[in-house]
């Protein structure tokens, strides 16, 4: 009995049916978070008392740096669990994981950029959150890159996981480097996230927007999490049924 | 309405970035899609080609 | 036959097949040459605005003369399936791993760092600073061999990777980068650089217990 929620998990045509029945279920809760966000975030929440309006960047630049390191660790768990049981599904979750989390280092990236520019009066800083970001992008890339160049889809898989674990472990070592690194040079820093003096009005839009991005990330998956396990079920006689409208 | 356009003079920071993340939003929902759509299409050229072959 | 004995069998083996292609040995420090030379044609002839970048100098033609290396780290066992008959004959193949990132650490880790004072001096960097960049190049290296070998070890199956290699590569080896010009560049400026120093240790012997376990997974999956 323990076990055959896991067994389920594993199976493609069940992964298929249930993936495309719960899409909506976290698509459409996503839509009204983050346009309740939206609302809450450019017009309801009061400026800052030091940044004015532009501080309003912050709704949308939190959240996309939360995904980009978020969704590269579900990505590496996900890899590590296709490696160590050879659980296919798993393999095709960590595949539609990367260009998800790539698209979104990029959007923390140039919203980091942009949230900085007024301030620094540049449009770049060697900011250790911003840095720390590029870097991150840069194994995104390396990830895909690897992920295609291999042909066959099961070696993809399988080299491309053990990237993503070696990876993983030295994301916190590259962040406090970083850190470390920027400390030495104090380049300063006007991101100030999570604080937790931030009154109400300012922290609810922010909180629905973690929540609605984080949302939005399980729907994107559960649609590319689809696609993928069909693209791998080369003979799987339930393919027929399934995609047959 | 200008005063909020206006986003207290920080407008060509404020409304880009909003731009290039509702962007990112909106392309990965056309991008899943289209991994979809295309993985049903590829499925059902193999089911007609050879029924169940590699 | 203990796995270590295997393993030092490896490293020798290697020494012996290295040395025998004497060109190709030279070719990493020619090019980590070339790259510091590019720096002063590039900015200014100046020691003085030299310098301060003398350490950051060193260290980026480290990192790409190290990974310039690396593609020759697997590549002629993987050819003529030498590397295959390790996987399969008996002995741990991490060690094997291991002992053969050694022969790449002795090969261009050492020589980098016997060379990278002489790339100091030139960039303006006092005498007394001479050990501390040995030093420290000489422990980044091991990190850099290590991690390096996981990206071979990754695209082992690939044709033309060199890119990819360092794409893979490079962004890893930041926290190396960081310690191993911080600890250079303190012993340029004189003072003391044991800090950054022991993190660079810190991290050669993370990697010394990690990499190998990796660079042999990887090896295993690309020859499956």
């Amino acid at each position: 009995m323990a076990w055959t929620w896991f067994h389920k998990l594993a199976s493609p045509p069940h992964v298929y049916r249930v993936a495309g029945r719960l899409t909506p279920w976290l698509a459409w809760p996503a839509a009204l978070l983050i346009g309740a966000g939206l609302i809450g975030g450019l017009v309801l929440a009061p400026p800052d008392y030091q940044q004015g309006d532009g501080y309003r960047i912050l709704y949308v630049h939190a959240p996309s740096a939360w995904m980009s390191l978020m969704v590269y660790t579900t990505m590496a768990v996900a890899a590590a669990i296709g490696l160590i049981w050879r659980m296919k599904v798993a393999h095709a979750v960590a595949a539609s994981c990367a260009p998800i989390g790539a698209s979104f280092t990029f959007a923390a990236l140039v919203t980091g950029s942009l949230w900085g520019a007024p301030m620094w009066g540049t449009y770049w800083q060697w900011d250790p959150r911003l840095t720390s970001e590029l870097i991150l992008l840069f194994l995104y890339l390396g990830y895909m890159g690897l992920r295609s160049a291999f042909e066959e889809v099961q070696r993809a898989d399988r080299v491309s996981a053990v990237l993503a674990i070696v990876g993983v472990v030295n994301v916190p070592i590259i962040h406090y480097s970083v850190i470390w690194w920027n400390s030495l040079h104090q380049a300063p820093s006007v991101m100030r996230l999570g604080e937790p003096t931030m009154p109400l009005p300012m922290l609810v839009p922010l909180l629905m927007m973690l929540l609605g991005f984080t949302l939005f990330f399980g729907a994107l998956l559960l649609v590319r999490l689809r696609g993928e396990v069909l693209s791998r079920e080369r003979a799987a006689s339930w393919i027929s049924a399934a995609v047959r409208p | 309405m200008s005063a909020f356009l206006d986003m207290g003079g920080y407008a060509a920071y404020v409304w880009p970035a909003y731009a290039v993340t509702l962007a990112v939003i909106a392309l990965n929902i056309v991008w899943a899609r289209r991994l979809l759509k295309r993985s049903r299409k590829d499925a059902l050229q193999r089911l007609a080609i050879g029924g169940s072959d590699q | 036959m203990s796995a270590l004995s295997a393993a030092r069998l490896m490293l020798a083996r290697d020494l012996k097949l290295a040395f025998r292609k004497r060109s190709q040995l030279v070719q990493p420090l020619a090019f980590f040459a070339i790259v510091t030379t590019l720096f002063p044609l590039g900015v200014s002839p100046e020691l003085t605005r030299l310098k301060p970048m003398a350490a950051g100098v060193v260290w980026a033609a480290a990192l790409l003369s190290s990974l310039l290396a690396l593609e020759l780290l697997f590549r002629d066992d993987a050819q003529d399936g030498t590397l295959e008959q390790y996987a399969l004959c008996g002995r741990s193949l991490t060690w094997l791993l291991a002992a053969k990132t050694a022969a790449h650490w002795l090969l261009t880790g050492l020589p980098l760092a016997l060379m990278a004072p002489l790339a100091g001096l030139a960039l303006g960097a006092p005498a007394a600073a001479v050990p501390g960049i040995v030093a420290s190049v000489a422990v980044g290296t091991v990190a850099l061999s290590l991690i390096g070998a996981i990206g071979a070890a990754l695209t082992l199956g690939i044709r033309r990777s060199g890119a990819l290699l360092s794409l893979l590569t490079l962004p890893l080896e930041i926290p190396v980068l960081i310690f191993g010009a911080r600890a250079t560049e303190l012993a340029i400026d004189g003072t003391a650089y044991g800090a950054p120093l022991q993190l660079l240790a810190a991290l050669a012997v993370l990697g010394l217990t990690l990499a190998p376990l990796a660079a042999s997974a990887a090896v295993r999956i690309n020859l499956e």
